[in-house]
């Protein structure tokens, strides 16, 4: 089965292991890197961390908007590595995932995927 | 308590006259705050007479992280005070990202919460495909829980109905009708109606407040009555904008009055229903609560009335206003015509009370919990962790807090009460965020009169 390598940039660069199929929350858990999480679905945002570097497959995540995913942020209790990647992960990654809608409205193609309009029409 | 009954109260007015509480449990979470750490019931001492008053004396920590508990409720109110089988004994705690159920004994040590038993989120999916659980209601010796969603975090979810001995009975509806979402939900008996509210799908609320998708109907703006016998919801009000994120549900504690009360979080209104002489139920906006202008920001700021409360006594409705800062109380003595009797700030982003008894409120009031007697209301900051993360970051470092505000029953009017403060800023595992709060013996948003 293909691995691939995980970087986690802020904690010291430590790598780890892991194969495409199962999401990456439970792989990185299993070898001991305390990360947050909640619904354990792809619903709830608990989970998000920053994709710095590589591919995910993340089809199955509906909590990001589409401003959070062009922010980089992915959902590690579905997101599967298609790549080797480089994680920012836990709380300290959240610096761009939330944001007060009164201050700083999304545009049409920010928002959810299910009803977000694309950017040029 | 008499020998002869069981728990509560054998009527509003003897509740009013119980003595005063000592003790109130407050969840307190760490999801989404950064620190990994099992959210847990916090024990608050509440007594003024007590060495450890206004501190929390005791800590029950969940057995996983990542619940995110919230709302709770009793395993039995005074719906069962005729039946001395019974007892209050039991809290139960709901975690909203999780959907375990976490039952707590309170009876054996009440100042020592212990876990009675846990039902695992995994379980309800299975049996009763749902998620995203909020209110609990008893209902007779039985108990049933709002949920949102479907095991998928899709709305409108439905109903579990647990027994007495807390196994899962399956779905207490017996059909949602054409209801969209799911939310809070009161009953009252002697009239036969239940009535439900709308936040939104699990999946649209739980990653944070996307104000954008009110347009596109991802939030409700309808109330529901049910008929409570038959299962089945048989009348929806759309409330259109003054009913934008129609939250919490009260009927008046008097089993014979047909008045309730619902408060539009985002339109930040009270919605007001009873059924008229034709025996038709009414509704009508009776308080209005206005957008106020921040100088850097380009939407208007609502106030965010995301709870509402009666007094024991009916006269008062208390409600919140989270982003603008300030608790009210109004006088409901005449439902069509509330007046507005107090008012304090406490947080809130427009910048009128940033600090309480010298502790920084980040956040704006929030849940809060009535006395019996109606003297004392104790109020917390934090609203759930995705949105206070929008609208307060700065409560990642310092936590919640919970005040206490004094109320005049009898003449109106409401003020800090300058000798009471808890602060989770200080929490031994690092700072907490606390939401609802409990009375051990009963409280003013449990009890219902069959
Ligand atoms: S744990 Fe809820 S989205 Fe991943």
């Amino acid at each position: 089965m293909t691995e691939y390598r995980v970087t986690l940039s802020n904690r010291g660069g430590a790598a780890y292991m892991v194969n495409g199929r199962r999401p990456l929350l439970e792989q990185l858990r299993d070898q001991g890197v305390d990360l947050p999480y909640g619904c354990e679905y792809g619903g709830c945002i608990t989970c998000a961390a920053k994709l710095v570097e590589g591919h995910v497959d993340q089809r199955r995540q509906v909590a990001l908007n589409n401003r959070q995913i062009e922010n980089g942020y992915v959902i590690l209790c579905v997101a599967r590595a298609v790549t080797d990647i480089t994680l920012e992960i836990g709380v300290e990654s959240h610096d761009k995932l939330y944001r007060n809608p009164f201050l700083d409205p999304l545009k049409p193609h920010e928002l959810k995927a299910d009803i977000a309009t694309p950017e040029d029409v | 308590m008499k020998d002869c009954c069981g728990p509560g109260y054998s009527s509003p007015q003897e509740a009013i006259e119980a003595p005063r509480e000592k003790l109130l449990y407050t969840i307190a979470i760490y999801t989404g705050t950064g620190i990994q750490k099992p959210d847990y019931l916090a024990t608050v001492d509440v007594d003024p007479d007590s060495p450890t008053y206004s501190q929390v004396i005791h800590r029950l920590e969940m057995p996983g992280i990542g619940d995110e508990l919230h709302h709770m409720g009793w395993n039995a109110c005074s719906s069962c005070h005729d039946d001395s089988s019974m007892s209050r004994k039991y809290l139960i705690l709901p975690g909203v990202r999780s959907n375990n159920l976490h039952i707590v004994d309170t009876a054996t040590d009440p100042r020592a919460p212990r876990l009675h038993k846990v039902i695992e989120g995994a379980e309800i999916k299975a049996k009763a495909d749902l998620s995203g659980p909020h209110t609990v209601h008893c209902l007779g010796s039985e108990i049933i829980i709002s949920f949102l969603g479907n095991a998928k975090g899709e709305a409108p979810g439905g109903y579990l109905q647990l027994d007495k001995d807390f196994n899962i009975i399956g779905r207490w509806e017996n059909s949602m009708g054409d209801i969209k979402f799911g939310y809070d939900f009161w009953y009252q008996p002697r009239h036969n109606i239940m009535v439900s509210s709308e936040w939104a799908a699990p999946n649209t609320f739980m990653p944070g407040f996307d104000l954008e998708e009110v347009g596109y109907l991802k939030y409700g703006r309808e109330l529901h009555f049910w008929d409570f016998e038959k299962k089945v919801p048989v009348e929806s009000f759309y409330l259109g904008e003054d009913g934008l994120l129609p939250l919490e549900v009260k009927f008046h504690h008097n089993p014979d009055s047909t008045h309730g009360f619902c408060g539009a979080a985002l339109s930040t209104n009270v919605i007001h229903w009873w059924k008229n002489e034709e025996g038709k139920w009414q509704w009508e906006k009776i308080i209005d609560v206005e957008n106020e202008i921040h100088p850097e920001w380009p939407i208007p700021l609502p106030g965010v009335m995301s709870a509402i409360l009666i007094s024991m006594d009916d006269k008062y409705l208390y409600l919140n206003n989270w982003l603008h800062g300030d608790m009210r109380q109004y006088d409901i003595s005449d439902p069509h015509n509330p007046k507005l009797t107090g008012q304090v700030f406490m947080g809130g982003l427009l910048g009128k009370a940033p600090q309480v008894n010298g502790v920084d409120v980040a956040g704006g009031p929030q849940m809060f919990q009535l006395s019996l007697d109606g003297k004392r209301l104790y109020v917390t900051t934090s609203l759930f962790s995705t949105w206070d993360n929008q609208f307060y970051p700065d409560i990642r470092t310092k936590g919640g807090v919970m005040v206490q505000i004094d109320c005049d029953p009898v003449n109106g009017g409401m003020k800090i009460n300058p000798d009471f403060i808890v602060d989770f800023g200080q929490e031994p595992n690092g700072p907490s965020r606390c939401h609802e709060a409990r009375y051990p013996g009963g409280d003013c948003t449990s009890d219902i009169w069959l």
